[in-house]
C-alpha cells in the first residue's frame, strides 16, 4: 500500500507550467488530455508531435523547418528535427533579463562570484572570440579539468558556442582515469584550473595538468582559467585573459549575440561512462536533443521559472553539471559550489542554501544520510523558508530519506529523479501536478516510453529491467571513435533487440509511479558515484600480488548510500597480506579516485566465468544481493558462487 | 576503557580505509586537528563514528558530533571515554 507523502494544492496545479503546456497542446492538436496518463501516452506517439509542440511552446531559438519532427524508424536510428539549426549557447544566454543574476558561484570561503545575464553574455562572447582567434573550430574537441566555478561555465558556453564539443572531468580524478577518457577524443584544446580548494586545503593542480598534457599529443594549447598560465606543460599555454585580448578585434558578431547555428544533432557534449570491460564509452550528445530534453525536465517536470534559484550538488564531471547549466535556458538563476559539502562545518551547504535563497535543491541520498548521521538539522541550522522543492538522484532514495526531509528540512515535495549519463537526462521525474508517494518517483518523463522486462516479457508495470521502447530525443548521437556504431549498438540494443536497455532495475506501478532499484549491468553505484569496474581492473593490472579481481557492491544500510564497494581478488599465491591489500587500495586511489577504493577486499579461489571465457560480474552480484543468478547455466564454474558468498559473510 | 586498544583500533581503521599504512606517521601528535592536517574529512568522520559505535559498544549522541568533540585523536578518545566505550 503506497503512502502519500505530498499532494499539490489546486493553485499549484492551476498555475504550473505543466498545466499551461497541456493546454497549449490541447489547443494545438484539438485533442483532450484530461489525465496525466493521456498526456504521457500522447507524448510517446511515433509522430513526435510532443517534441514539436515543446519546441514551439518553449520559445527556443532556432531556424529552419521543424518538419519532419522525426525521421528514421526505431529507437536506435530515429533522428529528430533534421531541418532545424540552433545554438545551445545562444539559447542559454538568451534565457534571462540582462540585469537579473544568472550565476552565483560559491566556494568554501563563501560567495566567490556573481554574474548577471548581461555579464555572462559578455564574458562568454569575448572568450569565444579569443578561442576563435586561437583556432577553435566546429567539431574540435575541447576537454577540461575544471572546478565547479563560474568561469568553467563561461568556457563551456564559449567553446560550444563555436561548435566545438565540451568534455570535462573534475580535478579530483587521477591522471590515469582522466587520460583513459581524453586520449580517446584526440582533443585539440585543454581547459584547466591551476588549483583547487577542498576540505579547507588548497591543492595545486600543475603536476596533474602536466602529466595529462604530456600524454595528449593532439593538443594545440592549454588554457588556464586563472590569472597566470600554468607552468610545466610543453604545449603552448594561455590564460583566458590572454585569449580575450587576442579576440577583441573580431568579437563584434559574438558580442552582438550572433552565434552560429548548427544542425540539431551537432555534437555538444561528450560524456563518459565506464563499464565492466574496455575503455570508458565516449557518449556524444547532440545540441538540440540536450536542450529540449532539459527544457522539458526543468520547466515541465521541475516547474523551474525565472523566479527560482536552483542548486544541484555536482562536479563538472557528472552529467548533472550539464543539466544544471542548461537551466539557464529557462531564465533560472543557478548556484554552483566548488568544495566539500561539510567544510568548514558539517552544515556548510545548508548555510549556502539559506544565504543564496535556493528554491530548488538537488542532492543525493548520501548527503541526506550524512546530515542525519552527523546530527545536522537543516531547519534548525538555517532559514530555508525559500526552499520549495527537493530533488534527489545518484542512488536509491528510501522512505527514511523522505521522512528526514519532512522532519528536518521542511514540508516539501521530494522528487526522486533518475536516468543518467547515457541519456543526459532522467527517465523518472517529478511533476508539480502529481502527488508524491513515499519512496517513489512521481512519474516517467514525458517523451519516454519506459517499460519493464519481466521474465522475458515486455510489460507496462512490474519489477524488472528498465527499457525504453520508443525513440527519445536525448538518445546519444553516437559514441566517439565508433564509426560502425557497433559499440553503441552493443551497449544499448544487443540484449533486447529493438528497445533501449538502460542497465537499471525498476519497479513501475499501476499508478504510473516508479522506483529505481539499482543497477542491473555490473556498473556500481557507491556513495552516489557511478563506478565502472573496468577502470579498477585496468588500474590493478600490474599489481603482482593478485592474479585476477572482480569489483562488486554489497548492500549495507549503515553505509553512506546504502552500498559498499567490495573487491574479490584471486591472489597470486596464498592469502593476501594486509600490506598487499593496502597496496591495492593505494593504487586505486592514486590511479582512479578515492571513490574507487574498496571498503572490503576478499580473497577467493575463483571468479565466475562463462563457458565462453568471460567473467560474469552479474552472477557474482546476484549472489551477493541474494537474487537468483540469472545466467547460472551459462557459467562453467557455478560452484564458485557459494564460495564467494561464504568468503564475503566470513570476512 | 582500554584507551590504547581503542587508539589502535582507530589507527587500523584509518590505515584500512584512508591512509593504507601511513596513519601513524601522519598523526604526529594525538592533539593535532585531523581536518587541518588532511587526515580525515567530514564525510569520513561520520563513517568512523559509525565504525566506533559498532566496535566499542557505544551510542554517541548526534548532537555531540561536532568538530570540537571529534577533530583529533585525543578528542575522540575523550568523547568515547565519557560515553562508556569498551572493546570486545
Amino acid at each position: 500500500m503506497a503512502t502519500l507523502f505530498h499532494e499539490p494544492d489546486a493553485e499549484t496545479i492551476s498555475t504550473s507550467s505543466m498545466t499551461a503546456f497541456t493546454k497549449h497542446c490541447e489547443n494545438a492538436t484539438v485533442r483532450r488530455f484530461p489525465t496525466w496518463a493521456a498526456l504521457h501516452s500522447w507524448s510517446v506517439e511515433p509522430t513526435g508531435r510532443f517534441w514539436s509542440e515543446l519546441l514551439a511552446w518553449s520559445g527556443a531559438l532556432y531556424e529552419g523547418n521543424a518538419e519532419p519532427v522525426v525521421q528514421g524508424a526505431g529507437v536506435e536510428a530515429a533522428q529528430y528535427f533534421p531541418g532545424v539549426r540552433l545554438s545551445y549557447t545562444e539559447n542559454l544566454l538568451a534565457g534571462g533579463e540582462p540585469n537579473a543574476v544568472a550565476i552565483t558561484a560559491c566556494d568554501e570561503t563563501g560567495r566567490a562570484e556573481q554574474l548577471t545575464w548581461a555579464q555572462l553574455s559578455h564574458r562568454v562572447s569575448e572568450l569565444a572570440a579569443g578561442l576563435r582567434a586561437l583556432g577553435v573550430e566546429p567539431g574540435h574537441r575541447v576537454v577540461a579539468v575544471v572546478r565547479n566555478a563560474a568561469d568553467s561555465i563561461v568556457a563551456c558556453l564559449a567553446a560550444t558556442g563555436l561548435g566545438a564539443t565540451w568534455s570535462a572531468t573534475a580535478p579530483d580524478m587521477g591522471a590515469g582515469a582522466i587520460l583513459s577518457r581524453f586520449e580517446q577524443l584526440e582533443p585539440q584544446w585543454l581547459v584547466v584550473h591551476d588549483q583547487q580548494r577542498y576540505g579547507g586545503q588548497l591543492v595545486g593542480l600543475a603536476p596533474l595538468i602536466t602529466e595529462v598534457t604530456a600524454a595528449l599529443p593532439s593538443l594545440r594549447a592549454v588554457i588556464t582559467l586563472g590569472p597566470t598560465a600554468i607552468e610545466g606543460p610543453s604545449t603552448r599555454c594561455y590564460t583566458a585573459q590572454d585569449l580575450v585580448a587576442m579576440g577583441i578585434q573580431g568579437a563584434d558578431d559574438l558580442l552582438a549575440g550572433m552565434w552560429p547555428r548548427f544542425a540539431f544533432d551537432h555534437p555538444l557534449f561528450i560524456l563518459f561512462s565506464s563499464g565492466t570491460t574496455g575503455a570508458p564509452k565516449c557518449i556524444v550528445h547532440g545540441a538540440g536533443g540536450t536542450l529540449l530534453q532539459h527544457i522539458k525536465e526543468h520547466r515541465l517536470h521541475t516547474g523551474l521559472t525565472p523566479r527560482d534559484t536552483l542548486y544541484f550538488h555536482t562536479t563538472t564531471g557528472w552529467m548533472m553539471w550539464n543539466w544544471l547549466v542548461s537551466a539557464l535556458a529557462g531564465g533560472t538563476h543557478i548556484v554552483v559550489y566548488d568544495g566539500s559539502v561539510s567544510s568548514p562545518t558539517p552544515d556548510a551547504l545548508v548555510h549556502l542554501l539559506a544565504r543564496e535563497g535556493v528554491t530548488v535543491f538537488g542532492t543525493s541520498p548520501v548527503y541526506l544520510q550524512f546530515l542525519e548521521l552527523s546530527g545536522v538539522r537543516p531547519q534548525e541550522a538555517a532559514d530555508l523558508s525559500r526552499l520549495r522543492l527537493l530533488l534527489s538522484t545518484g542512488a536509491v532514495l528510501y522512505p527514511r530519506h523522505f521522512d528526514f526531509v519532512r522532519e528536518h528540512i521542511g514540508p516539501l515535495p521530494v522528487h526522486s529523479i533518475s536516468g543518467g549519463t547515457d541519456i543526459i537526462g532522467c527517465f523518472v521525474l517529478g511533476n508539480p501536478n502529481l502527488p508524491v508517494y513515499l519512496g517513489e518517483s512521481p512519474c516517467v518523463g514525458l517523451g519516454f516510453d519506459v517499460r519493464v522486462i519481466v521474465d522475458g516479457e515486455l510489460r507496462p508495470a512490474g519489477v524488472g529491467e528498465l527499457v525504453c521502447c520508443a525513440p527519445f530525443i536525448s538518445r546519444p548521437v553516437s559514441f566517439y571513435g565508433d564509426p560502425g556504431r557497433q559499440r553503441f549498438h552493443d551497449a544499448y540494443f544487443a540484449e533486447n533487440p529493438g528497445v533501449w536497455t538502460h542497465g537499471d532495475f525498476i519497479e513501475l506501478t499501476d499508478r504510473g509511479t516508479a522506483r529505481i532499484l539499482g543497477r542491473s549491468d555490473g556498473i556500481l553505484n557507491i556513495k552516489g558515484v557511478r563506478i565502472g569496474p573496468a577502470e579498477i581492473y585496468t588500474a590493478l593490472h600490474d599489481v603482482d600480488e593478485i592474479r585476477d579481481a572482480m569489483a562488486l557492491s554489497a548492500e549495507d544500510p549503515k553505509a553512506l548510500g546504502g552500498r559498499r564497494l567490495v573487491l574479490l581478488v584471486v591472489p597470486s599465491g596464498g592469502d593476501l597480506e594486509r600490506k598487499a591489500i593496502w597496496k591495492i587500495k593505494r593504487t586505486l586511489k592514486e590511479r582512479c579516485s578515492v571513490n574507487h577504493v574498496p571498503e572490503r577486499v576478499i580473497c577467493v579461489a575463483d571468479l565466475p566465468t562463462t563457458h565462453s571465457g568471460k567473467r560474469s560480474e552479474r552472477a557474482a552480484q546476484d549472489t551477493l544481493d541474494g537474487r537468483p543468478v540469472r545466467n547460472r547455466d551459462a557459467l562453467r564454474n557455478p560452484a564458485c558462487l557459494e564460495a564467494i558468498l561464504t568468503a564475503y559473510r566470513s570476512a | 576503557m582500554d584507551r590504547a586498544g581503542i587508539r589502535q583500533l582507530i589507527i587500523d581503521w584509518l590505515d584500512d580505509n584512508h591512509h593504507f599504512g601511513d596513519a601513524e606517521d601522519l598523526i604526529t601528535s594525538d592533539d593535532i586537528s585531523w581536518i587541518e592536517h588532511g587526515i580525515l574529512k567530514s564525510l569520513a568522520f561520520v563513517e568512523l563514528i559509525l565504525f566506533l559505535e559498532d566496535n566499542c559498544h557505544v551510542a554517541l549522541p548526534r548532537a555531540e558530533l561536532t568538530r570540537e568533540n571529534f577533530d583529533g585523536m585525543n578528542k575522540i578518545l575523550r568523547k568515547l571515554e565519557e560515553s562508556g566505550a569498551r572493546l570486545g
